[in-house]
């Protein structure tokens, strides 16, 4: 339908520190939008709370801005109920695998068609710089008074046994890997999830561009085929152990799609194979009433419950 | 007799719900009202279960009540714990085999009433076995022991039937529902159909379980026992038989549910398996569509979901109990903020924490009322009974959809476990209004500032933004002082919207003598016993009216004000400590309700000790009586 990037942009002024990370999320974000020519009225972009959540209103699409930790279980009631839309979940590290990790993991597990991209700054932005749960153990980033206490959870490998069937890492300030990686992810048919490393300068100052640069290399999809071709078992779980052995490579970080799994049925799938009508009529699209009355006929009620109505036999 | 008491007791995993589901059907099909309560543990296997339940013939079965005529017995600990309970003359149904039990073999009774039951056994000079409580129960207060040997019933019928010996104790359980039957002398056609509707025509399951009603029956005409009870004049012919989960589900179906989310918890989570089993069976679908029930991870998620659900466009809600429900609660305030119509059914149980998880209570009316961080619009409604409850979890979505809100449904363990013979609801009354719902368009304002309630248009049907920041009339951030003053003032002014639209008897109900000085003032499920008090206490002279409170918040100010003008004594009755209703009439109306009947044990307010505890009131001897009595 021909939309350009700044179309699905909002014209509200953005409140994110010079040089966050942030902006660039942003910019990859649309731009893949845009390239994906998704009706803006059918997408819903679902975010939690930190300095990343705000994101939902500098895009011109329907945004829901949640509570903190809790879009996945958001988006997976908005996906659930009406599977016309495309559901993307932005987070902070802190929203979605400190307070809301429960939620991560069961989005793996239910593998619903729904794109999580991560913020990872490694930092509490919004409430002034506290360590993360991203934030490696003994880093002492500026706003902690002492060097980091606790070890880091390793979101992809935390993705890839949770049962998401797209896990992939980005980078913020690569705008052009990352629009790339945002694409495949929300194509995917599941649960997908993007790691994208974001630079924080106002409270991370050790993981920072230039640490990135040093650190981080592209994964070359002529000798690394994350794609799981085949509908059988053994290939899955052969690139599923290469994709971990991969996450747990720390020394240096790679970034692209660690594993894909197109075979696994989505939740949506599955609910279609007990409901007959699903997706087509949809929570969202069946009518729940005919001219402002009940849907229950006395026919229909004693149809459906039938199992609790008991027929006086007196006389019999 | 026109009514009669009974309680059927085993041990947990005994099939001793099995029994009064198959009984109820029964003696629905011979045309009595029935109401009955399932006592039990938080266990799975072996701790001790009862069901107390009131037969009538004549009148709606609407309390329970004390003394018992029939005791059907599973095992000793029931016949301990319970047989004081006997009225003069009452009938005992145990197992011959049990009779050289004592009290101390006892394992799994709990250490503080077999201390209690000792000193009484010590106190009468009974010994402390089954054989000596029954000889005393039989010489001092005339009761009527049907003792047979159950092994010897299943053996027989095992051999008749050839049920392996291996599976012939799965119908233990049925000796009690078939010795209750047989005292009551039900026809056996009554309790064939009803096994038929229990196991769904699995028809091997049908005749074993006659197999076992015809011997059993055999051995009560040899005892030559039976219970006088009226045939049953109610003039009906059909009518459900649904415990208050049922009664919930069926509304929920009745007024549009399309997503309900849950995590498992004691006394909610019965419904939602209702529902569950509902939304999967093809007929169900062809003729309603997609119901979703989706069982999440926390409460947390449950809540989430089911405002995401609504934000789509769908009629949703979750189901919980107190700890559940205390983990929704910042999702509820961002319910209020963002104007989401959700319905949250909210089924008390005993706390505070853990509490009594399988025990009844009334004590989070205000945890209902008042949690949640800031101020904002909600509505707290309650359920007198079954039917009510049917009706009010259908209306719960017109509501929190007309005003744009979120719905709490408060009901207790009381009225979900309690299973009864309910009359077929009107579905003509069943409306689905959905409010102020459009289809966005250009330049749209999911919060507009125009109206007390703004338009509301679905995700997928228009852009715009929900946050639970301050917002612009957009849905956007906004800080702006200005606009913060308009959207709060928007937000709580619906309450008195609320007020002044709903009508009256959706707030409160007055059954009675509205004229009268008495006025007993409740809500949810003392309902029953209270009008069951009421009218006890009319035989005597005293007249007096119940108001049944259904509109917890916001609270009906005028209406109660004026009912109060007119009244000398109002009591408030509730199963809390507090008699919490009484302080938030305080609070509303800055007039003192003084005078209670409250009970906290976890067990329900029967109509024995109602009664006399109102008549102590009546008296001047107490303002406040404190109800203790039940296992
Ligand atoms: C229940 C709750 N607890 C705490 C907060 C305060 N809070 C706001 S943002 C935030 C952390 C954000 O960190 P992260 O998710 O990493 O996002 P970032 O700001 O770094 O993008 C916290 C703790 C809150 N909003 N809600
Ligand atoms: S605090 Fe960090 S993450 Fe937040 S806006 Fe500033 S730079 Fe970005
Ligand atoms: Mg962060």
């Amino acid at each position: 339908m021909g939309l350009k990037p700044q179309d699905y942009r909002t014209q509200l002024w953005i409140d994110w520190c010079p040089g966050c990370g942030n902006f660039g999320i942003l910019s990859s974000l649309t731009l893949a939008l845009s390239e994906l020519s998704i009706d803006p009225k059918k997408l819903v972009l679902v975010s939690g709370i930190g300095c990343s959540g705000k994101i939902f209103q500098y895009v011109n699409v329907p945004g829901v801005h949640n509570l903190h930790g809790r879009s996945i279980p958001f988006a997976t009631g908005i996906k659930l109920s009406n599977p016309e839309l495309t559901v993307i979940v932005h987070g902070g590290d802190g929203d979605l695998l400190g307070i809301g990790a429960g939620h991560f993991v069961a989005l793996g597990r239910r593998n619903v068609d729904v794109t999580v991209i991560l913020h990872d700054n490694r930092v509490y932005g919004l409430t002034k710089g506290q360590a993360s749960p991203t934030l490696p153990y003994g880093v002492k980033t500026k706003a902690l008074t002492h060097p980091n206490i606790h070890y880091a959870v390793n979101p992809i490998a935390l993705a890839l046994a949770s049962g998401y069937t797209f896990v992939a890492r980005s980078y913020a300030l690569e705008a052009k890997h990352l629009k790339e990686v945002i694409k495949r992810a929300v194509q995917h048919k599941g649960s997908a999830f993007v790691d994208v490393l974001q630079p924080c300068p106002t409270f991370n100052d050790v993981h920072t561009p230039e640490y990135y640069k040093r650190i981080t290399y592209y994964l070359d999809e002529r000798d690394w085929d994350p794609l799981v071709r085949n509908p059988d078992e053994r290939e899955a779980e052969e690139k599923l152990l290469k994709a971990f052995k991969l996450a747990l490579e720390e020394e240096r970080l790679a970034l692209g799609v660690f594993y894909q799994n197109p075979h696994v049925p989505t939740f949506e799938e599955r609910l279609a194979e007990r409901f007959k009508t699903y997706p087509r009529a949809s929570p969202a699209t069946s009518p729940i009433g005919r001219e402002s009355r009940t849907l229950l006929t006395p026919e229909t009620f004693q149809k459906v419950f039938r199992d609790y109505i008991v027929e006086t036999l007196q006389g019999y | 007799m026109d009514e009669a008491s009974c309680l059927l007791g085993g041990f947990q995993g005994s099939g001793v719900e099995t029994s009064m589901m198959v009984l109820v059907k029964a003696l629905a099909h011979a045309g009595y009202s029935v109401l009955a309560q399932r006592e039990y543990y938080s266990n799975i296997t072996g701790r001790h279960s009862y069901i107390l339940m009131r037969i009538c013939s004549s009148r709606e079965a609407r309390s329970l009540s004390y003394p018992v005529h029939l005791i059907a017995a599973l095992d000793s600990e029931t016949v301990f714990t319970h047989a004081f309970e006997l009225t003069e003359g009452g009938l005992l149904v145990l197992d011959r085999d049990l009779f050289p039990r004592k009290l101390r073999e006892v394992a799994s009774m709990e250490e503080q009433l077999r201390e209690r039951l000792e000193r009484r056994l010590a106190s009468l000079g009974v010994g402390d076995d089954i054989e000596s409580l029954v000889e005393h129960l039989a010489s001092h207060a005339g009761v009527k022991v049907v003792a047979f040997s159950y092994r010897s019933i299943l053996s027989s019928v095992g051999e008749k039937r050839r049920i392996p010996p291996t599976q012939v104790n799965r119908y233990l359980s049925s000796i009690i529902f078939s010795a209750v039957a047989s005292l009551i002398s039900l026809k056996p056609l009554y309790v064939e159909q009803a096994l038929r509707s229990h196991f769904k025509g699995r028809e091997e399951l049908v005749a074993n379980n006659m197999a076992v009603f015809e011997e059993v029956s055999a051995r009560v005409r040899e005892a030559k026992a039976s219970l006088e009870l009226e045939q049953p004049k109610l003039k009906w012919e059909r009518l459900l038989v649904a415990s208050g989960n049922d009664a919930v589900a069926m509304g929920k179906v009745a007024g549009g549910l399309r997503f309900q989310s849950y995590y498992p918890i004691t006394p909610a989570a019965d419904e939602s398996l209702f529902l569950e089993r509902l939304s999967y069976d093809e007929s169900t679908e062809s003729l309603l569509g997609p119901l979703l029930v989706l069982q999440v991870e926390d409460e947390i998620a449950a809540v989430a979901s089911a405002i995401g659900a609504a934000l789509a466009g769908v009629r949703s809600s979750t189901t919980t109990s107190g700890p559940g429900f205390d983990l929704m609660v910042e999702g509820l305030s961002y319910a209020g903020m963002n104007e989401v119509p959700i319905v949250v059914t909210y089924y008390q149980r005993g706390g505070p924490s853990t509490g009594q998880p399988t025990r009844g209570s009334q004590s989070d009316l205000f945890n209902a009322i008042f949690a949640g961080h800031g101020e904002f619009s909600r509505v707290v409604i309650s359920s007198g009974d079954h039917l009510e409850a049917f009706y009010d979890a259908a209306e719960a979505f017109n509501i929190a959809e007309k005003y744009q809100v979120p719905v709490i449904h408060l009901l207790d363990k009381f009225l979900a476990n309690s299973v009864t013979t309910m009359p077929f609801p009107d579905l003509d009354k069943i409306k689905v209004e959905r409010g102020n719902v459009v289809a966005g368009g250009e330049g749209y304002k999911r919060f507009s500032l125009e109206a007390l309630v703004p338009p509301r248009a679905f995700l997928g049907d228009a852009i715009f933004w929900h946050t639970g920041d301050e917002h612009d009339e957009y849905g956007r951030i906004t800080e702006d002082p200005e606009n913060r003053e308009k959207m709060y003032r928007r937000r709580i002014e619906k309450m008195q919207l609320i007020r002044d639209e709903l009508p009256r008897e959706r707030k409160l109900t007055v059954q009675g003598g509205s004229d009268s000085n008495l006025l007993l003032i409740g809500w949810g499920s003392v309902k029953g016993v209270a009008l069951d008090a009421l009218e006890a206490l009319e035989k005597e002279g005293v007249r007096g009216a119940y108001v049944n409170l259904k509109l917890l918040w916001p609270f009906p100010g005028e209406e109660v004000k004026k009912l109060l003008s007119s009244a000398e004594d109002v009591i408030a009755i509730e199963h809390s400590y507090g008699a919490l209703v009484g302080k938030l009439i305080s609070m509303e109306l800055g007039v003192k309700v003084e005078k209670s009947v409250v009970k906290y044990t976890g067990r329900p307010i029967t109509f024995d000790e109602l009664q006399p505890a109102l008549k102590k009131i009546l008296s001047g001897v107490e303002k406040r009586v404190v109800l203790k009595h039940g296992a």
